[in-house]
């Protein structure tokens, strides 16, 4: 499973599932089979590290999100404490409901972190980049510079920190952080400008041809008209299906716009992204899962997914029906994640 | 062929002009070196060729410039790109993409190659300059050298007329560095490609220039063969400074051209008995470090003493800087670690650093205040000190700072911020200090300040280690020299050995009078030196 629209049909179809439901068994699934993915795609010599610092990033992220709605969330049956009400902020009572409410958010914070995580490891840069519509050009110019730049960050941002700590600095206080921001921005902008002067030297961008069109600006805002109107209707006892009906031909107009832009823009990649059976097989199931989550959450379907601590706690249940949704996002880990597109 | 008259550039909100009626004449598959002090130019007259200047850096602009019959200036560096291909100075900045065949092929693509032809030239840019095997790794996991070629690859696949070179060498190690000119001299016999590079080592061009651009720093530029301009420039490599000292002409721009019918009278050796040996500072024994499963560094042991200069050198990758970075504790290690005697095992970095002074590979990391003045104070206040002003001034003149004490550090040139990084560290008075790749970037001027500075400091009786892969710099300067490799060492003596007898750390001087035993300028005798 190397092709860039798979792994984007899986992205969607994680993405679809993860901000649909609020189980808590189901977030836990989702987020193991994540870090065994993870842990998968990466190198064997580097898996302990990945692991540990993705285990720590959860674990922060879940402690936090679920101490600040603890602290400032006083709904629920289950007190455990009460704070006076006069407290500004966090007076009130503490309730177990509200410590798991956070929980939860922390698991789907997480969950999401780690699924455009493994995106990241799965595709280049390149291919990366090649999901963003051709039309939008100057928009992959900023995604690119952002996606190299993101991991050089990270590692200027420890050089730095280790430079100032030989200074005598403890990193210790929040203000002690003040000279790591200042080099970190003026190397950072430095780099940029360098790495937009290489793309500029290079060629970039140079057979694009001018993308202004008066058509185009028309064809924009007809659409965008429709998708108002659709929406409209949609406040008012108009049938559903008039609003639905714009939507898809404003859909089709800005599709439409796109494929013509994209035509100006005359790029052609040295890797044609490969299409292998594993491949085709992987995208059809993760569009069709997609598909039916959308339609799921159309028609308003989704209660087998949800979960709501309040008013009482009580312990989640987990749906045969829930149980295959949540097993998808770790569906990659069927395929043959060889990162060779040759 | 490049034709330039009467040009003049200055920048946005720069009060005068960095290139001052430059007019000059570039034959059609020459090699150039282009040359003179930090901030004199080297890199706008480069941009100009292209059309980055001024099209990418805005400013004022007249004259005209004939790149291969194209206007640069009209064109700008889009269509430029088709003719021109410029390598920058650190590759890791121009990187666009992870992958290596990806970021070789992204000039093509966008050029709107078809597949087939893409994929062909990505292969033999590759195959020309030894990366075949390396198409399909990601960026992040090669070498510099490694780094290097795909930076020329990426330049070559277009198959550009000019070749623009702006400091291709100045990280790669001696041999790396050799390696890399030899593939651009190899280019230009083999594509009939004119090239233009700019570098602060001269030696390591000089070799294959055919002629040379001279930017003194007034403005202007001075073109000619490196028989013309070598004469008019004040500082030069070693080899130069010999051969003008014999008057020699016209003057031999490689130690293989240095006359060979020169004899030296032989002096009646003395033995010196040394009386005194300085007590240790620093002292390392079997010290190993390993990072995610590989070993880094391998039972590394060394002794440097109070008032010696010790400088380690060895290939890109042999774990010179993660030497550095164990002393301090940064990286986990195993091994003793003694500082005047005391081991410092289970010390704090805050204690460590009370008596180790280290300067990164990039001193920008250190500067963050809005004054030169400021950087010492924060110094100080991290470790409890105090000090008067005057005592700060005077420290500042120490290091050749007077009359920047109240100037933005990140305002000063190259050479200025290394010595303001350099006050900031040493403010403390730390009896060691460590020095990763002090001369990155600093031209000949700087590289003698710096040389001046370090002696002065071994003179106070501090202990001073220096990683470089500046050879002559080191010659200079070493007392001890320690060559590393694949994380262990694989000597560690006295200088004149390396630098009069290995292949790869030989120096200039070495190279010219061989068996002489003189490895730097100043061991030359003259008097002693006699034709036959």
């Amino acid at each position: 499973m190397t092709n860039a629209l798979t792994w984007a049909s899986w992205l969607l179809a994680s993405l679809a599932i993860l901000l649909s439901t609020r189980n808590p068994l189901l977030l836990s699934l989702i987020l193991i089979l994540l870090l065994t993915l993870g842990t998968r795609m990466t190198e064997p010599g580097s898996r302990k590290r990945w692991l540990g610092q993705n285990l720590s990033f959860i674990g922060t992220m879940i402690f936090l999100s679920s101490l600040i709605n603890f602290i400032f969330t006083h709904s629920g049956n289950s007190e455990l404490f009460t704070l006076p009400q006069s407290w500004f902020l966090i007076g009130g009572p503490f309730t177990l409901e509200s410590l798991v409410y956070g929980t939860i958010n922390g698991l789907v914070i997480s969950s999401l972190y780690l699924t455009f995580a493994i995106l990241n490891k799965a595709l280049s840069v390149e291919q990366l980049t090649r999901l963003i519509p051709t039309a939008f050009y100057p928009l992959t110019l900023i995604t690119t510079i952002s996606l190299t730049f993101f991991p050089s960050i990270q590692e200027r941002t420890a050089q730095i920190k280790e430079a100032q700590m030989i200074r005598g600095n403890p990193m210790k206080k929040l203000s002690d952080w003040l000279p790591i921001l200042i080099p970190l921005m003026v190397t950072s902008l430095e780099n940029a400008v360098q790495l937009s002067e290489s793309m500029t030297a290079r060629g970039f961008q140079t057979h694009t041809e001018d993308q202004k069109s008066p058509k185009g600006l028309v064809l924009l805002i007809l659409s965008t008209f429709l998708v108002f109107s659709g929406w409209i209707l949609s406040l008012f006892s108009y049938p559903s299906w008039t609003s639905w009906s714009l939507y898809l031909i404003a859909f089709l107009g800005i599709a439409l716009l796109f494929i013509a832009l994209s035509r100006k823009v005359k790029i052609v990649h040295l890797h044609k992204d490969r299409w292998t059976t594993a491949d085709i097989a992987a995208a059809l199931l993760f569009l069709l899962i997609s598909l039916l989550m959308v339609s799921l959450i159309i028609s308003q379907k989704t209660a087998f997914l949800t979960y709501d601590p309040y008013p009482t706690l009580k312990f989640p249940s987990l749906p045969l029906t829930a149980l295959l949704l949540g097993l998808v996002p770790g569906a990659p880990l069927l395929f043959n994640l060889s990162h060779d597109r040759h | 062929m490049i034709a330039i008259n009467h040009f003049y550039f200055k920048y946005p909100q720069s009060g005068k002009h960095i290139l001052k009626d430059v007019s000059l004449q570039i034959p059609s598959g020459s090699l150039t070196l282009v040359t003179g002090a930090s901030g004199s130019g080297k890199s706008t007259l480069l941009r100009s060729l292209n059309g980055l200047v001024p099209h990418f850096t805005g400013g004022e602009i007249s004259g005209k410039i004939n790149v291969l019959g194209k206007d640069p200036i009209n064109l700008g560096p889009e269509q430029m790109a088709q003719w021109v291909s410029t390598v920058f100075q650190e590759p890791e900045t121009q990187f666009i993409y992870d992958r290596v065949d990806d970021e070789i092929a992204f000039a093509l693509e966008h050029a709107g190659l078809n597949r087939d032809e893409m994929q062909s030239r990505v292969d033999t840019a590759c195959l020309f300059l030894g990366i075949d095997g390396l198409q399909s790794r990601r960026i992040s996991t090669l070498s510099g050298g490694e780094k290097q070629r795909i930076s020329l690859a990426s330049a070559l696949v277009t198959q550009p007329r000019l070749l623009i070179l702006d400091e291709p060498t100045s990280q790669l190690d001696p041999q790396g560095a050799d390696e890399i000119l030899r593939y651009i001299l190899d280019l230009r016999s083999r594509l009939d490609l004119t090239i233009l590079i700019s570098e602060h080592r001269l030696e390591r061009v000089l070799p294959y220039a055919d002629q040379m651009i001279y930017l003194p720093g007034d403005g202007s530029a001075r073109v000619g063969t490196p028989e013309d301009i070598l004469p008019q420039m004040l500082l030069v490599p070693p080899l130069i400074e010999v051969s003008k000292a014999l008057s020699l002409s016209p003057l031999p721009t490689h130690p293989e051209e240095f006359p060979k019918n020169l004899t030296i009278q032989p002096v009646k050796e003395t033995v010196s008995v040394e009386t005194y040996a300085p007590p240790p500072a620093l002292q390392i024994s079997d010290l190993s470090v390993k990072l995610s499963g590989q070993q880094i560094l391998d039972k590394i042991t060394l002794t440097i003493h109070q008032g010696e200069i010790l400088a380690m050198m060895g290939p890109n990758g042999a774990g010179k800087t993660t030497l550095l970075r164990a002393v301090l504790g940064l990286v986990p290690s195993q091994g003793a670690r003694l500082v005047m005697h005391k081991s410092i095992e289970n010390h704090s970095l805050n204690t460590i650093i009370n008596q180790i002074g280290y300067l990164p590979q990039t001193p920008n990391d250190l500067l963050f205040s809005e004054t030169v003045l400021d950087e010492l104070v924060v110094t100080l206040t991290n470790h409890n000190l105090e000090m008067s002003s005057e005592e700060m001034l005077h420290h500042l003149k120490e290091l050749g700072l007077d009359g920047l004490a109240s100037a933005y550090p990140r305002d000063l040139s190259v050479g200025e911020r290394q010595r303001v990084a350099l006050a900031a560290i040493t403010i403390y008075d730390p009896p060691i200090i460590l020095l990763d790749e002090p001369t990155r970037g600093l031209d000949y001027g700087n590289k003698q300040s710096l040389v001046q500075l370090l002696q002065i400091w071994k003179k106070q009786k501090k202990a001073i280690l220096v990683v470089t892969h500046d050879v002559e710099f080191a010659a200079l300067l070493a007392d001890s020299v320690l060559i590393f490799n694949e994380g262990r060492v694989t000597y560690f003596g006295e200088p004149q050995k390396i630098f009069t007898q290995h292949p790869d750390y030989q120096t200039q001087t070495a190279q010219i009078f061989p068996g002489s035993g003189w490895y730097r300028l100043e061991d030359v005798t003259f008097s002693r030196l006699s034709a036959h």
